[in-house]
């Protein structure tokens, strides 16, 4: 029984575009502008879970800055933290000590149902399972985090269908996740990731249960958001050659940074074709 | 109120089918139950509200003690005790009775039945008290010496005889003959409509010692009089004319008003009664939908945790279990509504067709919405506690459920 808010003004905006004509429709500045601004900085991070007596410590105070407009995967073993960490970056959860700075707002200061507001409207996810409502068709799962954010019904339906153009599934628009390949749920996970239009895109193992060739389609997906969409994108994986598409790939292990080094497929993959796909 | 919650809430319903029916048949049952039980009391009510209307509630009996059975002669009030009555003050009218059980006969078929004896002359006054009028035919008058008058059941084929009778017919009472001239209309029990009435002098042929012995006596009074103490006392005064000690009266003085509020506080104990026996299966069917839910809850934790994950608020993840449970409660309850009313319509024929026609269910608008309502509600509220844990669950641990 969510309020009406007024903070609709992404959408607002997001309509000023014609769906048919381009990309669906950003508020977000161009990636050729600046990349100044830190959307994301998490400062002395720590998360200790206790088991029983004894405290195990799944991030050791770590410091991540992302600016507005990157991508940047966290890499690692698992056991190493990373899942962790994407879920105190996705406001998924609040670590045991340090702050997180979210477009400058300290999360871990704020409340479920506020938590709940940001992820809903600054935080797109993409799950390695994709984590589709299976009782709701590709559209309805698209709509589902508008419904949230009490957008009206005749948008929701407007933008869903765009955005799941957009990924090539505008003909499986009234298809349930099980009538959908893997690859076609992730597509339909990307289009609801971008639902509410976020600065934040975070990628969760994207690719990791997929085959080579669908986990490429998708990573080329998440390159074109970052691209042509301006969108911040941050992705959890273990797997080397998907860490590579990004900008910046920060390893972690036994809940440290250990090392920071640029992705080396990101130029070649992420800006090569500037027309992005088109159906 | 969001929409699209309420269209997940029925998608779910939809995606558990088999189980949203069971938790739909459990309270189904109560609902129907509880619908069958009012629509049931109702009507009585309203026949008795009905009965009040009609006959008046100026009107008041004086009755033997005894066995309580009609023509029993243990005890009985006599010509002398009428005549007291009559002449009492605020009194405007008065009839006595004469009731004994007799045996019918009609082409070789013997039923038995209650015979009774009443004037003529008073035949308005006494259609008044029975809230009765001739259905057929006409009444007894005087000199009727070797005619009856009937009840209703006697119009039907397969009820007391074989044959419907009709006016003119010949029946034998206790041996004697008399010609049929008239049939009231029914009353909707049994006996009332299976009774024989002659005119006084018929009676005492019938019955030699009886003469002078009334079972019965009828009357009313002024009309706008508090009636209970005019019982009181026509009691004391009865009493005193007849020699007798208080409390060792061998009659008493029953107000029309006193019949119905028995028979209403009979009704309303057995219609509670069986009410509260619907609200238990009511009550089980509460924790049927609750585990129904709570096991959905577990099932869906990782559907809440991506419902939270894309912005749900925990309001939002409450609103949605406790519709989808109240949902399930409103269906049961329309269902419930619809099975109800087949078995009161049924129930109602087959009280008619056994000669209870007084038990005739009604049902009121407001009964219906009533029962439906009541159906949401009681889902809704199943649904209050496994909701709160899902709304409760924290994000993180919700996704990574397996």
């Amino acid at each position: 029984m969510a309020k009406k808010k007024s903070n609709d003004k992404m959408s607002v905006k997001g309509r000023n575009k014609h769906p048919k004509t381009d990309l669906p429709v950003s508020k977000h500045k161009s990636k050729s502008k600046e990349k100044h601004k830190h959307i994301i900085e998490l400062r002395d991070v720590w998360k200790i879970y206790q088991m029983g007596d004894v405290e195990v410590p799944a991030l050791k105070g770590i410091n991540i800055n992302i600016h507005e407009g990157e991508f940047v995967a966290i890499m690692g073993p698992s056991g190493s933290g990373k899942s962790t960490a994407m879920n105190m970056v996705g406001c998924l959860d609040i670590p045991t000590k340090g702050d997180i700075y979210l477009d400058s707002k300290n999360i871990a200061q704020m409340t479920e149902s506020e938590l709940a507001q940001i992820r809903g409207q600054k935080i797109g996810f993409i799950f390695q399972q994709f984590n589709l409502i299976t009782t709701l068709t590709a559209l309805e799962n698209v709509m589902l985090p508008m419904v949230f954010q009490d957008k009206p019904r005749e948008e929701r339906v407007e933008r869903a269908k765009v955005l799941l153009e957009m990924v090539n599934l505008g003909d499986r628009i009234n298809h349930k996740p099980t009538e959908l390949s893997g690859g076609q749920q992730q597509r339909v996970a990307i289009a609801r990731s971008l639902a509410n239009d976020p600065e934040v895109i975070l990628a969760d193992e994207p690719t990791g249960n997929l085959d080579t060739n669908t986990g490429t389609n998708v990573m080329e997906f998440l390159c074109k958001l970052n691209n042509k969409e301006s969108k911040t994108i941050v992705m959890v994986t273990h797997d080397e050659e998907v860490a590579e598409f990004a900008e910046r790939i920060e390893i972690l292990r036994d809940g440290e940074i250990v090392q920071s080094k640029k992705g080396k497929n990101h130029d070649a993959a992420c800006n090569k074709d500037k027309g992005g796909r088109r159906r | 109120m969001n929409k699209d919650e309420i269209i997940l809430s029925i998608e779910n319903l939809k995606d558990r089918r088999l189980r949203s029916f069971l938790s739909i048949l459990s309270i189904l049952i109560g609902i129907a139950a509880i619908f069958a039980i009012a629509s049931f009391g109702l009507g009585l009510t309203n026949y008795v509200d009905s009965l009040a209307e009609e006959a008046g509630t100026d009107k008041f009996y004086i009755q033997t003690k005894g066995t309580g059975l009609i023509g029993d002669e243990t005890f009985y009030l006599t010509e002398d005790d009428i005549d007291f009555v009559s002449k009492e003050n605020e009194v405007r009218e008065v009839a006595g009775m004469y009731a004994k059980a007799g045996e019918i006969e009609y082409k070789d078929q013997k039923k038995y039945s209650l015979v009774i004896g009443l004037d003529p002359e008073k035949k308005e006054f006494i259609d008044e008290v029975f809230a009765l009028d001739v259905e057929r035919g006409r009444h007894l008058k005087e000199g009727d010496l070797r005619k009856v008058f009937l009840g209703y059941n006697y119009l039907l084929e397969n009820k007391i005889f074989k044959e419907s009778l009709k006016v003119g017919d010949k029946v034998t009472i206790n041996s004697l003959e008399f010609e049929i001239v008239g049939f009231y209309e029914e009353v909707g029990n049994p006996q009332d409509d299976s009774q024989m009435y002659l005119i006084p002098e018929a009676f005492e042929s019938l019955y030699p010692k009886s003469e002078g012995r009334y079972a019965f006596v009828m009357g009313s009074a002024e009309k706008g009089i508090n009636m209970d103490s005019f019982a009181d006392n026509l009691e004391d005064d009865l009493r005193k004319f007849k020699g007798q000690e208080e409390g060792k009266e061998d009659f008493f003085v029953l107000t029309f008003e006193d019949a119905l509020e028995t028979f209403g506080s009979i009704l309303t104990i057995i219609n509670g009664s069986l009410l509260l026996i619907a609200l238990i299966s009511i009550f089980v069917a509460t924790v049927n939908i609750m585990n129904t839910m709570y096991t959905a809850v577990i099932e869906r934790t990782k559907e809440i945790g991506v419902m939270k994950a894309v912005g749900a608020k925990n309001n939002d993840i409450l609103f949605i279990f406790v519709f989808e449970s109240g949902f399930l409660g409103m269906f049961g309850g329309i269902l419930g509504v619809g099975l109800g009313y087949l078995i009161s319509s049924a129930g109602g024929q087959i009280a008619a067709s056994a000669g209870y026609a007084l038990l005739a269910p009604i049902f009121p608008w407001y009964l219906t919405l009533g029962c439906i309502m009541f159906g949401f509600l009681v889902g809704a509220g199943a649904g209050i506690l496994p909701a709160r844990q899902a709304s409760g669950l924290a994000p993180v641990d919700a996704l990574r459920y397996e």
